[in-house]
């Protein structure tokens, strides 16, 4: 059980000049479970590697239980990894690759077999002991790679996106068996994804990255109301939420024919830094109701609509200062409209968010 | 599921376009054809190219001398076991086949060794001068030995190793890293990093990550390339005449050579080919052993 620190991590491939991750700073506590999420490229597998040891770490520090790891070889550091491909090692049986760390560390021969054993049981694996990984399917692999880096006991568990090679169905249920399991362990857990469904059921808190830096960390339940800009607001939830530049009134912001009331001090900083008279506001498609056309809603030309039988999420444009703008919506989905419909929609009061329009802070 | 409530335009009715590529598309389907049907006659010509000469060899190894040339497209009259029997002891080609074995095991051990850890760090450490080095081997491909001769023949006279197996050894283990080093370099880099990186944080060192993770993955590729060096230096015969001059120190070819050269006009044709037979057999059975690593070796990485 451990504490990691990542203390300005900087790492800079050679031959590029924008780090890949760039001044890292990140605390995570003992048996926590941290997902590090962004879009292909943002660093989170470069950051997860450099606590590993597979990448060096240019500027700054790396901490592991207040150990200073930073230019430690990997076998020093007491963790293990499970990769995207599983790694497992095609010549060894399951119970030798589970092993063979062990193994390394000569420890006893019973040991091994006792804690093999264990970790097999533990994710439904004894009767494959004696296989190569080639006989088995996807999902077994992916128990192995898990069982391998188990029978470590290590200080912290690195976790480079092991699900992406499962099928959908898979997917879903192994999420909630490694969420379990790291409960039951208790071991800081360090997880990496690009999938946000992952990224809000499996962590204790969310560590949203974009172009190697932090943009922030929090628990899902925050960071999906209270996402700290527009990229998290946009990235956090599916679909994604509706942001939109608008102009900028005395009272809030100008949505279509709505005025989205917003706070004296929020419609302060958001004229400030070159705000330009407009300001980015959000709302997520099911913070919104369909009413009738002589509420107030703002009309929405409905151009699809998707039923994924517990929702109706309807797409549809609204004219927003002369151009279209794509608006998605949840609807009743024992009552959706129809492509071709107009429909008129409203935020629900208070359940919208205003970014800078200029560097997209939350205001 | 998405739906669409407004009515389904009519598909847009298309005139048939099937009419006029019908018959450009028939007549590809018999080039194709023909080209395969040219394919299965170039490779049975090859066939009987590679095996006529061998499957003779053996025929005319158990005939008599006054045979092989009166009726040499025929079966031999009776088996005569006698000139295997006389190729073996009398013209010392037991001795031979003894000291070609000695050589060419330790020769590709060797080569397979040090090419293979060769090969590993050239494909998966980068470090300064890397890249020089692999094409130095390469260039090694290029090189004709025929020019190395005359160098060779002193290097290894200096070195004190002339007339000894050992010296035979060490200049096979040269003459075959190029190559070696070459198709293995590429193999290593086929294999997933993903794995190397498992072993690193399992606790590998840089040795055990080699011979304990990364070799056995190799190993279609290690099989395939053996194979090569095992089959060319068996049939070696300009570095044996060159560096060994003790007759009981010939190796498999020189004694072949050795009877045809002795054979005057009393010549001992039978014998030469039951020699020959004795020299090609092992060949063939380690090539029907591994013949399918060598397979696997080849095409490995291509598709995955």
């Amino acid at each position: 059980m451990a504490t990691v620190r990542y203390d300005k991590a900087t790492r800079i491939y050679p031959g590029t000049s924008r780090p890949a991750v760039d001044g890292l700073e990140l605390e995570i506590g003992d048996g926590e479970f941290l997902v590090l999420v962004g879009p292909s490229g943002c660093g989170k597998s470069t950051s997860l590697r450099m606590l590993a040891g597979l990448e060096d770490v240019d500027q700054g520090a790396i901490y592991i239980q207040d150990r200073d790891v930073t230019n430690l070889p990997p076998k020093a550091r007491d963790i293990a990894m499970v990769f995207q491909n599983y790694a497992l090692y095609p010549h060894m049986t399951v119970y030798e690759n589970m092993a063979f760390a062990l193994k390394l560390r000569k420890t006893p021969k019973h040991e091994i077999d006792v804690r093999v054993k264990k970790a097999a049981a533990m994710l439904q694996l004894e009767e494959y002991l004696g296989r190569k990984p080639k006989a088995l399917s996807g999902g077994q692999r992916q128990r192995v790679a898990m069982g391998r880096a188990i029978v470590r006991e290590p200080q912290v568990f690195l976790m480079d996106e092991p699900l992406s090679n499962l099928d959908a169905k898979l997917r879903v249920q192994t999420r909630s068996q490694i969420a379990t399991l790291q409960a039951d362990l208790g071991i800081t857990t360090v997880y990496v994804t690009h999938d946000q469904v992952e990224a809000m059921t499996m962590g204790h808190r969310v560590a949203v990255m974009l172009d190697g830096v932090l943009q922030q960390v929090a628990s899902p339940r925050e960071l999906y109301d209270k996402p700290a800009n527009v990229f998290v607001a946009g990235f956090m939830g599916s679909p994604a939420m509706n942001i939109k530049k608008v102009p900028l009134t005395e009272s809030g912001a100008k949505f279509a024919d709505m005025i989205l009331p917003l706070e004296r001090s929020q419609i302060e900083a958001a004229s400030a830094d070159g705000g330009d008279k407009h300001v980015q506001v959000g709302f997520r498609p099911e913070d919104t109701d369909l009413v009738g056309a002589e509420d107030g809603g703002m009309p929405i030309h409905v151009d699809l609509v998707e039923e994924l039988g517990s929702d109706a999420y309807v797409y549809g444009t609204v004219a927003l200062e002369g151009q279209d703008e794509r608006i998605i919506v949840r609807a009743d989905p024992r009552n959706a409209p129809s492509l071709g419909d107009t429909v008129y929609v409203k935020p629900r009061a208070g359940q919208h968010h205003a970014f800078h329009a200029g560097n997209g802070r939350r205001l | 599921m998405t739906t669409k409530t407004q009515p389904v335009p009519p598909a847009p009715t298309r005139p048939p376009t099937d009419g006029g590529r019908g018959g450009a598309h028939a007549a590809a389907h018999k080039e194709v054809r023909i080209f395969s049907r040219l394919g299965y006659l170039a490779l049975i010509a090859w066939t009987v190219i590679v095996i006529g000469p061998i499957l003779w060899t053996f025929l005319a190894s158990f005939k008599n001398t006054a045979e092989i040339f009166s009726s040499p497209w025929t079966m031999p009259a009776e088996l005569r076991v006698e000139n295997w029997s006389r190729a073996w002891t009398t013209a010392h080609v037991g001795q031979y086949f003894v000291n070609s074995v000695l050589v060419v095991a330790f020769s590709t051990a060797g080569t397979m060794l040090l090419g293979s850890m060769a090969a590993y760090v050239l494909a998966r450490y980068s470090f300064f001068g890397n890249r020089l080095v692999y094409y130095l081997f390469v260039a090694g491909l290029a090189f004709p030995m025929f020019l190395a001769i005359v160098p060779l023949f002193y290097i290894v006279k200096n070195l004190g190793l002339f007339n000894t197996h050992t010296g035979l050894v060490l200049v096979y283990i040269a003459y075959s890293l190029p190559f070696t080093v070459f198709f293995l370099t590429a193999f290593f880099k086929t294999l997933p990093t993903s794995v190397a990186e498992a072993g690193v944080i399992d606790g590998c060192s840089h040795t055990r990550l080699f011979f304990q993770v990364m070799l056995p993955m190799a190993k279609p590729g290690m099989v395939s390339v053996a194979i090569f060096n095992i089959i060319g230096q068996w049939a070696q015969y300009l570095l044996p005449v060159l560096l060994i001059s003790d007759q009981n120190k010939y190796v498999l070819t020189q004694g072949i050579a050795q009877i045809s050269i002795n054979a005057g006009y009393q010549a001992d044709w039978s014998g030469l080919f039951a020699a020959l037979s004795m020299s090609i057999l092992p060949m063939i059975v380690v090539y029907g052993i591994f013949q399918r690593q060598i397979q696997a070796g080849l095409t490995a990485g291509a598709v995955k």
